[in-house]
Order: structure tokens, then sequence, then C-alpha cells
């Protein structure tokens, strides 16, 4: 498998394969983050079982954080192939007539843009107003964290979500093949 | 059109649209936005909806659950911990009749108790218990029957993906549903060796002509301890922290996350690059499923707002169907739709719709939650869409083995879950026995 990947990558034109770079780099963000998730709520239990000292904020992280490690790694997802799909009836389709297949995989790529664009439409109200607002989560004198870097890279993943879909059309009809 | 008949309509439309091959969770998306707008007359609200979904729905502390039990199942499966399991189990079975069989059965259920997804091991003992058992004479297509048969469990017995899935959807505590599927899954566990010992003795064409080599398999008392200990250890932490009070759920998915990173580098079994491996497939793992939870919960506010559920739960109290007629219908369409959906895209799908209907008939809902599991996982098996089936196969890449040849060989296995599903329907104290208070 990786041998055909690297021929894709460098069959597809120069901003596929940035935006397949982009969607890698996310991708890594995410797992890094599921790593420090892990390395802080080990601290946290250790710190109030051992010393009697919770690390305060660790409840706020992983509230955070989980809808960050999610929406950094969708694209991703997609772009493995992993997205959730019964695909039983398109493979029978494709072993017809290839044409309505690729039609119907484009109709629901495209259905995929759209609903994600109504969704990180309605998120950018939401985030500039956590932006200007500066709003925050945890208690004031403990810990507090800002809300809008997350409703951001909910903003980033879902464009990058849009763009890996509309590269699935491309690479369907203009793709190496 | 009544808000009621939108919601039906929704409902109908994104049934359709899963058949044909849409994204399930944009399936969900749509079907939320096209309703809500209907419903409410506004696109603005609608979006408005989905949007909050997004924010929140999955914004909070309780869903670390997620990546950190995930995390934790790939990297045991990566250290090796399987193969573990796989030798002491079969030490302890090898002088029964089709004793490779109910080794691979053993070694299922002790690896279950250290991870929560039925494909790690499916995957896992595909590579080791499979070729041992053709080694030994055994036919392909109950090899790899007993394989996929028995991965099943890695979702029953805690830790388990589904259990905390069904957690969140129904409120209820991650603890109760984990002690709840101990009792049915070292059932199913004993029914599938049970059927296996039946087999190689009514059926020898079936199971193959399996040797008996008492030798081979055999382990001396140290390299039991040095298999089985680490495992152990795993189990204690995990499991014994939930129920002695010590950690919370998020807690103990950390702790033996961190434990089988600990041990796997410890005992030289983990690199830095399969490290690094694991949390990219955890990742995806994690993002595909909460995706998916997001996109539920918009179609559940969706359906919220139509009021479907809340008629559903006066329909079935009108037709005097009782708690049994109920149970028996929302099994069989929880097994019909594992034909075509994965376990998860089901249970988020039906469980909001069933709460309704479940909740004024008293019914325990740790009981639900475990006959919801054991129902789905049987779709697990059946095909066309069977998983666990799918991950065989591919883990196998053997030309002459084909998928009809899994499925066949898993048949049996399907059977007695179903007899197992029956008598957990029959009798909820092999669910909830074990839960204190109840």
């Amino acid at each position: 498998m990786p041998a055909t990947d690297q021929q894709d990558t460098q069959r597809d034109p120069i901003p596929l394969r940035i935006l397949d770079s982009a969607t890698q780099g996310l991708n890594v963000l995410g797992s890094s983050l599921i790593l420090v998730l892990m390395v802080l709520v080990g601290v946290d239990v250790a710190g109030r079982n051992l010393f009697g000292a919770p690390v305060s904020g660790v409840p706020e992280i992983v509230t955070l954080s989980i809808v960050a490690i999610v929406f950094l790694q969708i694209p991703q997802a997609l772009r493995a192939g992993r997205m959730t799909q019964s695909d039983g009836l398109l493979k029978l389709l494709a072993a017809r007539s290839t044409r309505m297949a690729n039609a119907l995989a484009t109709l629901f790529d495209l259905i995929g843009i759209a609903v994600v664009w109504v969704i990180v439409k309605a998120t950018w109200p939401i985030f500039s107003r956590a932006f200007e607002r500066g709003e925050f989560i945890g208690a004031v004198g403990d810990f507090t964290a800002p809300v809008w870097p997350v409703k951001l890279t909910l903003i980033i993943g879902g464009a990058m979500l849009m763009a890996q879909f509309a590269a699935r059309i491309w690479r369907r009809y203009w793709g190496a093949s | 059109m009544t808000p009621f008949e939108i919601g039906l309509i929704s409902l109908v439309l994104m049934g359709l649209s899963v058949m044909v091959g849409l994204f399930v969770p944009i399936a969900l998306m749509v079907c939320s936005y096209l309703g809500v707008w209907a419903i409410k007359g506004s696109p603005v609200l609608a979006s408005k909806l989905l949007a909050l979904a997004a924010n929140d729905a999955i914004s909070s502390y309780f869903f670390g659950v997620v990546p950190l039990f995930v995390l934790m199942g790939f990297i045991v499966s990566e250290a090796g911990f399987g193969r573990d399991a796989f030798d002491v189990a079969n030490a302890m079975f090898r002088k029964l009749r089709g004793g490779l069989g109910i080794g691979t059965v053993g070694a299922n259920a002790i690896f279950a108790a250290i991870t929560g997804i039925s494909i790690a091991s499916a995957a896992v003992f595909t590579k080791i218990a499979v070729p041992q058992m053709m080694r030994h004479g055994y036919n392909p297509r109950f090899a790899v029957g007993v394989v996929a048969g028995s991965s099943v469990l890695g979702m029953m017995i805690p830790p388990s993906l589904l259990l905390i899935l069904f957690g969140i959807l129904a409120e209820q505590s991650i603890g109760d549903l984990f002690l709840a599927g101990v009792g049915p899954g070292l059932l199913l566990a004993l029914f599938f060796a049970l059927g296996i010992l039946v087999m190689a003795v009514v059926a020898p064409g079936f199971v193959g002509d399996a040797d008996r080599d008492g030798a081979e398999g055999a382990l001396s008392v140290g390299q039991f301890a040095a298999k089985g200990l680490p495992i152990a250890g795993l189990i204690i932490v995990v499991l014994g922290g939930i129920y002695a009070g010590i950690f919370t759920p998020v807690e103990a998915g950390a702790m033996g996350a961190i434990g089988a990173l600990v041990l796997g580098f410890a005992m030289g079994r983990l690199t830095l690059r399969g490290l690094w491996n694991v949390l990219v497939e955890t990742g995806l793992v994690t993002a595909t499923i909460c995706f998916l939870i997001i996109a539920a919960q918009m179609y559940s506010r969706m359906l919220a707002l139509s009021g479907v559920p809340a008629g559903m739960g006066s329909l079935a109290a009108d037709a005097e169907l009782g708690l049994w007629g109920v149970m028996l219908i929302y099994v069989a369409i929880v097994i019909a739709m594992g034909m075509i959906l994965d376990s998860s895209s089901i249970m988020l799908i039906l469980v909001p719709l069933m709460l309704p209907v479940v909740i004024p008939m008293q019914v325990d809902l740790i009981w639900f939650g475990i006959v919801t599991v054991l129902a789905v996982e049987i779709g697990l098996l059946t095909p066309p869409f069977g998983i666990s089936v799918y991950v065989i196969k591919a883990t196998l890449d053997d030309p002459n083995i084909s998928l009809a040849d899994i499925f066949k060989g898993a048949a049996p296995f399907a059977l007695i879950m179903l007899v197992v599903l029956a008598l957990v329907l029959a009798f909820p104290v092999i669910a909830t026995g074990l839960i204190p208070g109840r």
C-alpha cells in the first residue's frame, strides 16, 4: 500500500500534494494531543494519590482538547477512507456502470461539502464572539483556558474536510488511474 | 405537515441515504438540517443547531474515555500481549479435544479484559491463532470462524467501546455497564468453548482433523507467570481501579494506556516507530467515532424537536405490545441493521429512538444496554456487512480462504450468540447480578 500511495502523491498536482501534507500535519498535531492528554491525566492521578496535590485544570483541558482532536483528524480519516459508510450498493453499481457509480459518489461528496459548509459558517460567529469577549472555561484564580482556539480548530478542520471532499471528486475524474 | 410527520420523513430519508452509500455522519447531519428547517421553517435556526452540536456535543471531560481506551487497546496489540494471552490460554486447554479452538476463545476472553475493540482482537488473533490451528490440521473455515466468533468478546467483556458509547447515549454509569458486561461475556466465552467441544465430537468434518498434541504449548510455571502477570496487572489497574473507585473511567483509560506503554517499552516490545503508528491509528478511530457521535447528537436533537421518540413511546404503549413484544421487535431490528451498518452507527441511530419507548416500561437501562450490545455484535458476524469478517479477510491475505468461507465458519458462533442473547433477555440477572444495589 505505501508504494501506491507514493505514486498517487507523485502524480497529483501541487495543490493536492500541499492539501495532503497539511491534512497530515493536522493529523500529527491531533495524535500528539492524545499523547499529551494521556500524560496529563496520568500526572493528575499520580499527584492526587501520591502527593495529595491534584493538577488543576486537567478536566478542563480534556474537555477542550477532545473536540480539537476530532476536528484535527477527521480530514485525514476521510482521506484514508475511514469515514463510516455502507458501500455495498456503490460497489454493486460500479460493477455495472462506472459512470453511474462515479456520479453517485460525486453527489455524496458534494452533499458532504455543503453540510460541512453550513456547520463552519454557523461556527464562525461562535468563534469570533469567543475571541472578542475572551470567553474561557475553568474558575478564575484557579485555572482558566480560552475557548477560541478550539472553535478555530473546528473551522480549520471543517475547511480541510471540505477540501478533502473536493479532492476526492478531482481524483475520481482527473486523477491518475 | 406536523413536526411528527416531518420527523418520520427525515428518518426514512436518513435510512435510504445510508443504504445507498452516503457517509453515515453526513447523512445524519443533512437529515437533521432539513428536518429542523422544515419543522421550524428557518434555515438559519437549523444551521445554528448543527453548529451548536458540533461545538458542544462532545465537549465534556467524559469523552476523554474514547481516545484513551482506544489507545490502550492498540498499544496492547502492538506490544504483543495478544500472543501472551494465546500462549497462556493454550497451555490451559491444550489437553481438550478442539483445544486450540478453545484456547483461542480463552485468549480472546483474556485479551478482551485489556482491550475494548473487537477489530483489534480480530486482527491480532487472525495472525496468531489461524496459522497455528491450520498447522495442526484444523479446517481453515473453522479456524477463521473461531477467530471471528470469539472476537466479539472484545466488546462484551469490559472495557468495551460499545458499552462506553451506550453509557454516553443513555447517561448511565460506565462502571455499572462494565460490571454488567462481565456475566454475559463469560457466559458467551463458556458457550463458545462448549460449542467447539460439541462440534469437535459431533461434526469432526467441519472442525477438521485436529490432532491433540499435549506436549506442544506446555508452559513452565515461570513462563506462565512471565506471560500472565503483565496482563493480570493491567486488568487489575484498569478494572480494579474503576470498581474500587480510585479512578474515573477517563483516568482508568489513561492509566491503562500508560501501564501498557511502560510494560511494552520495559519488555522491549515497543519501538518509538510502533508507538507513533499506534497514535495515528488511535487518532483516526477516535475522529471517526466522535464525528459519528456529533452527527448522532444533531439527529437526536432534531428528533426531539419533532416529537417522534415520544410518539413512538405512546405508540408502543397503545399497541400493548408489552415489554417482551417491544424487546423482540427491537432486537430483530438491531440484528437486521447489523447486516448493512457498523455497530456504533446502529447504536447511535437506534438508542435515542428507543429510550423514550423503554423508559416508561421501567426497564433497567443497564440491562437494556447489554442486550443492545449483544444484538449489535451479532451483526459483526452476519453477511453482507460483518466488519469482523472483513478485518479477518484483510489481515489473513490468503486467496484460498474466501469471505464466504469466513461467514460460514462464523455462523455457528452467531447462533450461539443468539442463544446467549435469549438467555440474557429471559434472565436479566446474568447482566445485573454483579451490580451492587440491584
